[in-house]
């Protein structure tokens, strides 16, 4: 009996030993741990260095080249492979899920610190599913001007690359402050259509797109709408007779953007749109000034250079000067290290 | 016997008023859908704008607002009217493009068409994707069936089988789809008359009114199948026959009105029931009459969606549903005799 007690006392000193050893490694290995707010608005508490992500939007991926950071991720979302020539040293990471969902097993065994996803998708059951694992789940949108420059700062300071961070915050500011200077002397703001995708659909309050019009020095005719992204009908439009129409189109309907050689594709989305019914009527039509801008662009963490591209068609006198393209050249040099190729706009600016 | 005959007439006197009533209050509605839009234009401008030949007014009625109100006519009818033909052919209330899979394999064509990007090549790939599937899963029904001589019940549990495999099919598109392209789907799958201009009104009413008038000529043989198959055949019908071709043209009619206005086949299903719980299963009023209900149902769901929330258009697959559902209910429950 004695005998069985030692025993039990035994085991029961080496778990407790065991235990406590590991937390004392994991506290040691831990380091610091800092508390962030992700764009849902939660605070989320993350134990630092990060050395290993999963990324699940390539708004996010984008970032996260921009912060010299690509060394550390081990996977991606699984659409990158069509857009291979803009990821040449990601898109062979193992694929583990999109924006609405992943594989929790390939991503356990993975092992990734933390997890990088949109604020809405996927649900937040994957928070959940994700911790026995300990892996954290931050989520970032990246596809908001007005938010932007907070995520950056955020995602950052998890990835200690504080710096990197500035350096891209101030180059948003620079060229964000040369539209804002550009358009002090306007006076009549031009009535703008944005549609996405799909015919008559357009960007209402609360959408990307109709922030990035109104930075423009556009006036949304879509403004004082309720939804985000409601259909209308053709008649309104009409009635609303807008001067300009600006069209956006997703990789889906002309390859990616950045592997297209020629503007065909888009030239022919917008011979399309010139040609709706009773749309000679309109005036962005008869005045030749309907245009296609490729969904890279458009919101994102390139919705600057969109914006920029918007400004320079609303105003070409007053944005003479100010070259989009070469904003975009020095974007994708300088932070995202790949050489400048394709076609985002058509008609091309010059 | 002379009375029985002024009673029959009595009934066929009922049913046609009720053909005419509906005619009129389909023509009602479309003078209502024409003066009515985001433009300020009361109902003497919209009625004298259609005879100017130029002009914003001019452009609006006879460029947007017509088309709209033609392919609502078009597809509601349509609709309608394969409907009756699906319920009458197979001998089941439930048949309707949804049970027999042929708005899901729709459904699936225009998904495949918008992943590969359909709409860059042309904008009609989408809705001629759409009806390509919607005629392949019909023909492969009818092989099915033709395989087992043709029984209602291998007709509708293949059609079932099918609905299930496209619909899962195109879930798992979606699944792969970008947030663009799931955007894209999903209002396809919601129905719109937006997109509808003169050409397609022309595709349009060729399938849908070319096969109407051989449908309608076989009016008394759909009557008779309602007996049974074997009472029909006492009577001289060809069933397998009437049922394959029937299954063809209305396959046509449903693949046409599905791919250019997007899934609304809830009123394949719902316009001959209020149309039958009326004036009764004789087909050669309940065709017409069914076709009616079906139009009128279209076109109020349309210009309500395109007016209530206006310049939001609420997509017409809800509005049917929302305006169909509770009148089908109210005759469901007022209907005291089984009509079926």
């Amino acid at each position: 009996m004695k005998k069985y007690f030692t025993i039990i006392c035994i085991t029961t000193l080496l778990f407790c030993l065991l235990v406590s050893g590991e937390t004392v490694t994991r506290e040691a290995m831990a380091g610091e741990s800092i508390s962030i707010k992700d764009a849902a608005g939660r605070s989320v508490e993350v134990s630092l260095p990060i050395k290993k992500l999963v990324v699940l939007t390539s708004d996010a991926l984008e970032i996260i080249r921009a912060l010299k950071a690509e060394d550390l991720v081990i996977g991606v979302y699984s659409d990158i492979s069509r857009n291979s020539q803009f990821w040449p040293k990601l898109k062979d990471k193992p694929k583990v899920g999109n924006w609405k969902g992943l594989n929790y097993e390939l991503v356990a065994e993975l092992n990734p610190d933390i997890v990088l996803c949109y604020s809405q998708r996927p649900g937040r059951d994957m928070e959940r599913k994700l911790e026995p694992f300990g892996v954290k789940v931050i989520r970032l949108d990246f596809f908001r001007l007005g938010t932007l420059e907070k995520e950056v700062a955020v995602l950052g300071r998890i990835l200690k690359k504080e710096k990197e961070a500035m350096d891209i915050i101030a180059w948003y500011r620079k060229n964000l402050e040369l539209i804002q200077k550009g358009l002090k002397n306007i006076s009549d703001q031009p009535d703008v259509y944005i549609e996405g995708d799909s015919k008559y659909h357009t960007a209402g309050p609360g959408s990307g797109g109709h922030e990035m019009c109104v930075l423009a020095g556009g006036h949304n005719i879509a403004s004082n709408l309720s939804i985000p992204y409601p259909e209308i009908t053709p008649e309104w439009i009409l009635m609303n007779n807008p001067n300009l129409i600006v069209k956006t189109t997703t990789k889906s309907t002309c390859g990616t953007s950045y592997s297209m050689t020629d503007a065909i594709p888009l030239k022919r989305i917008r011979d399309r749109v010139m040609a709706r019914p009773a749309w000679e009527n309109i005036r962005a039509v008869k005045e030749n000034k309907v245009f296609v801008m490729a969904n890279e662009i458009w919101t994102g963490p390139r919705a600057i250079i969109g914006t920029g591209y918007m400004a320079k068609w609303f105003y070409p006198d007053a944005f003479k000067e100010f070259d989009p393209k070469k904003l975009h050249k020095e974007y994708l040099e300088k932070f995202q290290s790949i050489k400048y190729q394709g076609v985002y706009v058509y008609p091309n600016e010059n | 016997m002379k009375d029985i005959c002024e009673q029959y007439k009595g009934v066929t006197r009922k049913k046609l008023s009720f053909v005419i009533f509906l005619a009129a209050l389909l023509f009602g509605v479309a003078l209502i859908a024409l003066s009515q839009g985001a433009s300020s234009m009361g109902f003497k401008d919209s009625v004298t704008a259609i005879f100017q030949d130029s002009g914003i007014a001019h452009a609006i009625i006879w460029k947007l607002r017509l088309p709209r109100i033609i392919m609502a006519v078009l597809v509601g009818g349509g609709l309608a009217l394969a409907g009756t033909v699906f319920q009458a052919i197979l001998r089941n209330p439930l048949a309707s493009p949804y049970t027999l899979g042929i708005a899901s394999s729709a459904g699936f064509g225009a998904v495949t068409a918008i992943i590969f990007g359909g709409s860059f090549y042309s904008e009609y790939l989408i809705a001629g994707n759409a009806f390509f599937f919607a005629l392949l899963s019909s023909f492969f029904i009818l092989s099915i069936a033709k395989l087992k001589s043709y029984t209602p019940e291998t007709m509708i549990l293949a059609g079932i089988a099918i609905m299930f495999f496209f619909s899962s099919l195109s879930s798992l598109f979606q699944y792969m789809g970008t947030v663009e392209e799931v955007h894209e789907i999903v209002f396809w799958f919601f129905g719109s008359l937006s997109k509808v201009g003169w050409k397609e009104i022309g595709v349009a009413s060729v399938m849908i009114l070319l096969p109407t008038p051989i449908i309608l000529r076989w009016s008394w043989d759909f009557n008779l199948l309602a007996a049974g198959d074997e009472s029909a055949k006492a009577l001289g019908v060809n069933v397998t026959r009437i049922r394959m071709l029937g299954m063809v043209f209305a396959s046509l009619i449903t693949a046409a009105a599905i791919s250019f206005a997007g899934v609304i086949g809830f009123v394949g299903l719902v316009a001959p029931h209020i149309a039958r719980m009326v004036i009764g299963g004789d087909h050669w009023f309940l065709f017409p009459a069914s076709a009616l209900v079906g139009a009128v149902l279209v076109l109020t769901a349309d210009t309500l969606g395109r007016t209530l929330w206006a310049p939001q258009v609420i997509p017409i697959g809800i509005v049917t549903a929302f305006i169909g559902v509770p009148f089908f209910f109210y005759l469901l429950m007022k209907k005291t005799r089984q009509y079926w």
